[in-house]
């Protein structure tokens, strides 16, 4: 329920800037995913925000006041995280109802909540069964359960789907997020997963070196990405590199080739150095229709919905499209074609200081 | 030429039949995935390939000889584990080289050998380093690369990417099975993600409880999978309950339970059959007729928009568009859906149920 702001936060280990001036907020009963590789910093905000760690630099607000320095209990938080920890020696039941035990909550009011649970999990029949006797995403329930039934307002969730199948995951993400949504909860949620944060975010955020990068709408951060490596983290991007001719109505970049590639529009300035980044599920190939770009198939891989296909460019650039999979047929290995995009599916960005390999490192 | 070949292998431990029976021939230079969820025997199989793990019963042919008995050293194989197992003192060349000098090659084909195969998964410029300075997906390619540096040319692989970020699982899918090509490997892969199963294979073997559900390419196994297990474990689809109506030609008019009407291009059921419809999101789609559904979620998924609608009986029917039109498309808007009938499967209704019979663990 809370509404949460970080502010400048700042927390460092040694050399390690594990938050860097960080500034987030999440709304009032918002799922928001906080997206990033290992080592972004994401456990720390979460940490910071529960309370178990304090910034070194910074406020964390809830509901507008200053909770930095708050305790840990005074937050109504709950934390679930991807090493469940159940307690091994205590059933389903027991676990569930921990939080309320220690509270001393009266023995009318522990029955409803354990009912309501079960209920909302799915467990009602196996509330007297151990953890090792569950399943994985059985005992995933149950560390739900217990985090809901602990009375909180704000779920915090530490990649709470890494430990599970990749079947059972794509699963749970609609059945978790609806849960969260039925409670009214404010929830944010860390994730490596790109498909895991667009499926489930209201909104994402993505953090990378202890900053956020960017916060937007699943929609937003996909079609509008504000860094290289924000465009090829969510989903993958084929890049390339050139000079800005123009910026309006939509921007035009010369590559070292004398090729000449549209994008949307920017704030570029004529003679920059930049780059274009196209989604691979946006760069489109054909045999017949003209494109920007000439490649060779070099593989075409089926993948059920889409099929990947590798190209290889004059220029010796290795690129990619994915296209449906109806269109296969039309095209097949060693085949030439032409490479296009719709203008307003490429993004314009200026050169990374630090050079376009180092900016799109995705570990 | 490493052809491998199972023969009624099985592994029981004690009441658990871990792997029950399974034959299977992996050819030369095929890429082989063993696919399925968690505690269906896939990692006791590729043990058992492996020489790590004894069968109960049956054999593992490599080359059409026995290797009942047979070591893991004396195998001729290279093992990628999930957990990677570089030796932490060694730099990365030494990792890499550690194959070629445990075989007594001279100092020079080390090097080269450690060089061609560090270029090979592009870590060449990091081959003073040791293992803690890299990353866990340059850790695993070095694991591979030191794999290859054996030799071998049947290269195991188990769950090699799972211990990392997903998408440099991504990245590195589609340079295995690049490098497996390259290099004219017989690879057998264990995992349990079927977006990588799809990506890597020339053919997946799918297995629960033990034994082998079915074998195909990733086409065959996405398409017109023969078990209804099949066709929702690799990727997503829609299961529709209902029965036979008519058959005219080769079209079967289903009545589903959820009071639409829908067509399948087969009819190899007779009339009044209890069936199931698979049908995959891509091949759903909005009509005039058909199932009549509410609208309840939307989602952007980057290049389309996934729908979920729920019919008046409570089924979830998802469909995908490639574009939004506000006007036709909202929470709470009803509509009517049909399916593509060429991209339709009928099965029979599993005597158990479909739960029952899709159930993942």
């Amino acid at each position: 329920m809370p509404t949460i702001r970080l502010e400048g936060l700042v927390k460092t280990y040694g050399d390690i800037k594990a938050a860097d001036g960080l500034d987030l907020e999440v709304k009032d009963g918002e799922y928001l995913c906080l997206l990033g590789p290992t080592g972004a910093g994401k456990t720390t905000v979460l940490r910071m925000i529960s309370g178990l760690l304090a910034p070194d630099k910074g406020k964390v607000y809830f509901n507008g006041q200053d909770y930095t320095r708050k305790e840990v209990e005074e937050r109504k938080a709950a934390m679930l995280s991807q090493a469940y920890a159940l307690f091994p020696q205590l059933t389903v039941e027991e676990n569930i109802m921990f939080g309320l035990e220690i509270r001393g909550a009266d023995e009318k009011m522990k029955e409803q909540v354990l009912i309501s649970m079960l209920d909302l999990v799915r467990l009602s029949g196996r509330s007297d069964a151990f953890p090792s006797e569950l399943s994985g995403g059985m005992q995933q329930r149950t560390a739900l359960a217990r985090a809901l039934a602990s009375g909180a307002d704000l779920l915090l969730l530490d990649e709470p789907l890494r430990a599970l199948d990749a079947r059972l995951r794509i699963s749970l993400r609609t059945e978790l997020r609806s849960l969260v949504k039925s409670l009214k909860m404010t929830a944010i949620h860390v994730t490596h997963d790109q498909d895991e944060a667009l499926v489930m975010a209201d909104r994402v955020a993505i953090i990378r070196e202890g900053k956020i990068l960017q916060v937007g709408t699943p929609k937003e951060v996909w079609d509008q990405p504000a860094t290289p490596f924000v465009a090829n983290f969510v989903g993958q991007s084929n890049f390339f590199t050139g000079e800005v001719l123009q910026s309006s109505p939509y921007t035009l970049l010369r590559t070292s080739d004398g090729v000449v590639l549209k994008g949307r529009q920017s704030d570029l300035v004529s003679g920059d150095k930049a780059v274009l980044g196209v989604k691979i599920g946006n760069t489109e190939i054909s045999r017949e229709r003209t494109g920007y770009l000439r490649a060779k198939v070099e593989r075409v891989i089926f993948e059920g919905r889409n099929l990947h296909v590798d190209l290889m460019m004059d220029n010796g650039q290795r690129i990619s499209s994915k296209i449906p999979s109806w269109k296969r047929g039309k095209i097949a290995e060693g085949d030439r074609v032409n490479v296009y995009w719709e203008e307003s599916k490429g993004t314009v960005f200026p050169m990374p200081p630090g050079g376009l390999e180092n900016e799109l490192k995705v570990e | 030429m490493p052809e491998v070949r199972l023969v009624g292998l099985s592994k029981r431990y004690g009441n658990v039949q871990a792997v029950d029976n399974v034959d299977l021939t992996v050819h030369d230079r095929e890429y082989v995935t063993i696919l399925g969820p968690s505690g269906c025997g896939k990692t006791t199989l590729i043990r058992m390939i492996a020489g790590i793990i004894e069968p109960t019963e049956g054999k593992v042919l490599i080359d059409g000889k026995d290797m009942t008995g047979v070591p893991i050293e004396d195998r001729d194989i290279g093992y990628v584990f999930q957990n990677i197992a570089l030796f932490p003192h060694l730099t990365v060349q030494n990792n890499v080289s550690y194959g070629p000098r445990a075989r007594d090659q001279p100092p020079e084909d080390q090097k080269s050998t450690s060089h061609r195969f560090l270029e090979m998964v592009k870590l060449l410029d990091k081959m003073e380093m040791l293992p803690s300075e890299l990353c866990g997906g340059e850790q695993q390619k070095v694991s591979l690369a030191r794999a290859l540096a054996s030799g071998s040319k049947l290269l195991l692989l188990d769950e090699p990417l799972s211990a990392l970020d997903s998408r440099v699982r991504v990245d590195l899918r589609y340079e295995l099975r690049r490098l497996a090509k390259e290099l004219g490997l017989t690879t057998i892969h264990v995992t349990h993600d079927q977006e990588e199963a799809q990506s890597v294979s020339d053919r997946i073997v799918l297995m629960r409880a033990g034994s082998v559900v079915e074998t195909g390419t990733p086409e065959e196994l996405y398409t017109r999978p023969k078990n209804i297990f099949t066709v929702n474990f690799i990727g997503e689809t829609n299961l529709l309950e209902g029965w036979v109506e008519d058959i005219i030609g080769g079209t079967s008019t289903i009545e589903l339970r959820n009071g639409g009407k829908v067509q399948v291009m087969q009819a190899d059921h007779s009339l009044g059959d209890a069936v199931v419809i698979s049908v995959r999101p891509e091949f759903v789609f909005p009509a005039n007729e058909g199932m009549k559904a509410k609208v309840t979620n939307i989602t952007y998924m980057g290049t389309y928009w996934r729908i979920t609608a729920t019919t008046e009986d409570e089924e979830e029917v998802a469909f995908d568009v490639a574009t939004l039109d506000s006007n036709l498309l909202t929470i709470g808007k009803e509509l009517y859906l049909a399916v593509n009938p060429k991209a339709a499967v009928l099965y029979p209704r599993p005597e158990k149920g479909v739960q029952e019979a899709i159930k993942l663990e």
